[in-house]
């Protein structure tokens, strides 16, 4: 299998504090990967780190085989290659459904208006959001709000999206409409790493479970691994208190 | 739809901007000219009428004539020079600066050759002599006093930088007030008795009784009055230091005789503008000056309209430049810095100090030390828009500052650069974000933009300035003046709130699905089968 993303030997200290350590982590194409792990843990530290929100102290990321840390890397582009979306959604508050899925891709992808507009109407019919596309992001619900940033990226054709705990900043009653199209997502063949503390979507939808304490991978498997037969102590005190 | 309308603004302002800029550049020094300063505000010496009438010249840059004492002795000496005569209408605290930066060739603004001013410029001979009087209220406390010593603790006052200030003090027990910028101030404190009379030279004071029935005139007899030296009742024309004009003048004067100078003031006294009691006060000051206010207005809006986008711009410049990311040449870096530091110096001074002697040092300053003669209008707008600027950079900080770090995230996560964050994300956010301030700053312009009458632009203060200085009706002017001020500021703010309102958009959304049921029933019906 191809592999999509390989990091090795990756660091991040802010001032004198390392929040990750030593952390290897390798990708497939297709593979929908899930971080779990307390918070503070350094899980949205890692995924930042992956598209270079924030820049990691050492060690080195290889996207299909190239440092991506290298001086002379477009970064840019690396950055259409990777789908984000946030907890917050941070959907564009100055421009409507439809502009936020074409914005991107007219400027940093240089598609024509009409062409971006037709890409755009697909992704948000996908996420059922078509009938929405001149409201305002004020005038949505945080569901409503997270399918359309979904869509957004989706917009880019990236080869891999990554999820910081897309579901947190929802009500309850709206964490399943999103969850059932990144469970679509996963099921399409798309490549994914979820920060997530939906344990069920962990251990249904993904094919890899990677558990993260303090700063460290502390033990990775398949979710059947993880969540039956987990090795580390820590990992076993997790889950208790998180499935409790 | 939005863009269009604000290319359309913008080129609008830009026509705007240079017709105002072109009259300076067509009044290229003509060689033929005889530029002569007066306030054009102190009867009867020197007035502002709005028609011809009576020999009147117009004022250069200007619909307004002026007309007094000093008109008809500039005619005289201008026609003997074969020069074109032009009158420049100046504050008297800018007459000297004028004269010395060479915006105006001589000061006949009936001003007295005091050893003082003698200092920084060159009198002629003199063109007319008068002498002291005290101008206090008809029916008042001092109606009736004959000497000085009756204006035992009376509060006198008289104009800033003039000798009629200083001889205050020979009056026993005297309450000296602070002195004032001009007559129609004066004038003003009198009638509405905050002073109780002011030291003047006698032509002024008969044309204030003359249109003003509550003031009347005491004069003193030979010597119960003001001591005085010759050099200060006496009133001479002011030309730059070794100028050869003074030679010229000086022969001029020399033709017409005591008899024929009296002979002159008794005629301008005469025609001085006066008051008519009939009609209704506002009916008449709108139907004398309407035009005159319309005009005063539409520069006050021009200055601060001009002055709040520019500004804007500005501030939005240097706030977009702070937000860049740290340049990694080393040249780059030390470039970036020092405009930072010019920035800063820029804001801080700007911010530091009052506008009116921002408008001072720049106007007369670039003529003084660089020999630029800036058209008034441009002077202003350009006074008004660096000062903006350097308050509209401090809220533009805030506008940034305010827009969640999440914006920025999303848009490098899509793959933007830095300049397609800022302008497709992040400024359109800014000035949602700053509107409120930036209309507020827009109403402050309004009304602080008045403080440029001391560089003689004809905003509507200025104008109110001078129709108060020439009717005499102080209380009444400055009252419609009010009036005007509160509709321009009240009609902006309320075009701003709907402008936000608009932008803003209602906070629910009906989903297209829900119009297209209504629209177009067909599409509809095929989803649903
Ligand atoms: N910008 C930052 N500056 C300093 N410390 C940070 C910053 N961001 C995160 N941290 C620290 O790094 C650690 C990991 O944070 P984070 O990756 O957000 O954890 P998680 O997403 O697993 O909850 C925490 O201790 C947090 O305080
Ligand atoms: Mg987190």
């Amino acid at each position: 299998m191809e592999k999509i993303i390989e990091i090795k030997n990756l660091r991040k200290c802010y001032g004198n504090n390392e929040v990750l350590t030593d952390i290897d982590m390798s990708v497939e194409k297709g593979e929908v990967v899930t971080i779990i792990g307390s918070s503070g843990s350094g899980k949205s530290t890692l995924l930042r780190c992956i598209n270079l929100l924030e820049t990691p102290t050492s060690g080195q990321i290889l996207f299909k085989g190239d440092n991506v840390l290298d001086q002379h890397y477009d970064l840019p582009k690396y950055r259409t290659h990777l789908g984000m979306v946030f907890q917050q959604f941070n959907l564009f508050y100055n421009h409507d459904v439809l502009a936020n899925c074409t914005v991107g891709q007219i400027k940093v992808l240089k598609r024509s208006p009409e062409e971006a507009e037709k890409v755009a109407k697909e992704n948000l019919a996908k996420v059922g959001m078509e009938a929405f596309i001149h409201a305002k992001p004020k005038q949505l619900s945080g569901g409503q709000k997270q399918r359309v940033a979904i869509a957004r990226a989706l917009c880019m054709e990236p080869d891999c999206l990554l999820f910081d705990e897309p579901t947190s900043a929802l009500d309850p009653e709206m964490v399943g409409e999103v969850l059932d199209i990144m469970k679509s997502l996963a099921e399409s063949g798309l490549t994914m790493i979820v920060v997530t503390h939906e344990m069920d979507f962990a251990r249904d939808v993904s094919d890899r479970v990677v558990f993260m304490d303090q700063g460290v991978i502390a033990e990775e498997g398949t979710p059947e691994h993880i969540f039956n037969h987990p090795t580390k102590e820590r990992t076993k005190e997790f889950l208790k208190r998180v499935l409790a | 739809m939005t863009k269009q309308l604000t290319k359309w603004t913008f080129t609008a302002l830009l026509l705007t901007l240079f017709c105002t800029l072109f009259p300076s550049l067509t009044h290229a020094a003509n060689q033929e000219e005889f530029r002569i300063g007066m306030e054009a505000a102190y009867a009867p010496f020197n007035w502002t009428q709005q028609t011809d009438e009576n020999g009147a010249v117009q004022i250069q840059g200007s619909k307004e004539y002026a007309g007094g004492y000093d008109v008809e002795i500039a005619k005289i000496i201008a026609k003997k020079l074969n020069k074109k005569l032009v009158i420049i209408k100046t504050e008297w605290d800018g007459l000297a600066p004028a004269l010395t930066s060479g915006k105006i060739d001589a000061i006949i603004a009936g001003m007295s050759p005091t050893p003082e001013r003698q200092k920084t410029i060159d009198f002629t001979d003199v063109y007319y002599k008068s002498h002291l009087v005290i101008l206090t209220k008809k029916g008042g406390d001092y109606a009736e006093a004959t000497s000085l010593a009756d204006f035992k603790h009376a509060k006198i006052t008289a104009q800033l930088n003039t000798f009629h200030y200083s001889v205050i003090d020979q009056i026993p027990e005297v309450a000296k007030e602070t002195p004032m910028d001009n007559f129609s101030a004066m004038r003003v404190a009198l009638e509405s008795g905050v002073i109780d009379g002011y030291v003047t030279e006698k032509p002024e004071a008969l044309t204030a009784e003359k249109a003003n029935s509550h003031f009347k005139m005491v004069e003193f007899a030979k010597n119960k009055g003001f001591k005085t030296s010759p050099d200060d009742t006496a009133i001479a024309i002011g030309v730059k230091k070794g100028s050869p004009l003074r030679q010229e003048i000086n022969q001029i004067l020399g033709t017409i005789s005591d008899d024929t100078q009296d002979q002159i003031m008794t005629t301008t006294i005469d025609r001085q503008p006066e008051e008519n009691k009939k009609e209704i006060w506002v009916l008449k000051i709108l139907k004398e000056n309407g035009g005159m206010f319309l005009r005063g207005a539409g520069m006050t809006l021009l200055l601060s309209l001009v002055g709040t986008v520019v500004g804007t711009m500005i501030g939005m410049g240097i706030g977009v430049f702070r937000t860049l990311p740290t340049p990694t040449t080393a040249f780059k870096k030390a470039l970036n810095k020092l405009l930072n530091g010019f920035f800063t110096v820029y804001i801080e001074i700007f911010r530091s100090t009052p506008m009116i002697v921002q408008a001072m040092v720049i106007y007369y300053g670039s003529a003084q030390a660089f020999g630029i003669d800036i058209n008034r209008t441009v002077a202003a707008l350009v006074i008004v828009s660096i000062n903006t600027g350097a308050y509209m950079t401090e809220i533009v900080r805030g506008g940034i500052f305010a827009v969640e770090k999440g914006q920025f995230e999303a848009a490098e996560a899509l793959g933007m650069t830095h300049r397609q964050t800022m302008t497709s994300v992040i400024i359109p956010q800014v000035v949602r974000n700053i509107l409120p301030a930036t209309g507020n700053e827009f109403v402050i312009n309004i009304k602080d933009t008045s403080v440029l009458n001391v560089i003689a632009v004809s905003e509507l203060f200025f104008q109110a300035k001078t129709v108060a200085g020439s009717n005499f009706r102080f209380f009444d002017t400055f009252f419609v003046v009010c009036v005007i001020y509160f509709v321009m500021t009240f009609t902006v703010t309320q075009l701003l709130r709907r402008l936000e309102k608009k932008m803003d958009g209602p906070d629910n959304y009906i989903p297209y699905g829900n119009q297209m049921q209504v629209q177009k029933p067909e599409a509809s019906a095929k989803k649903e089968g």
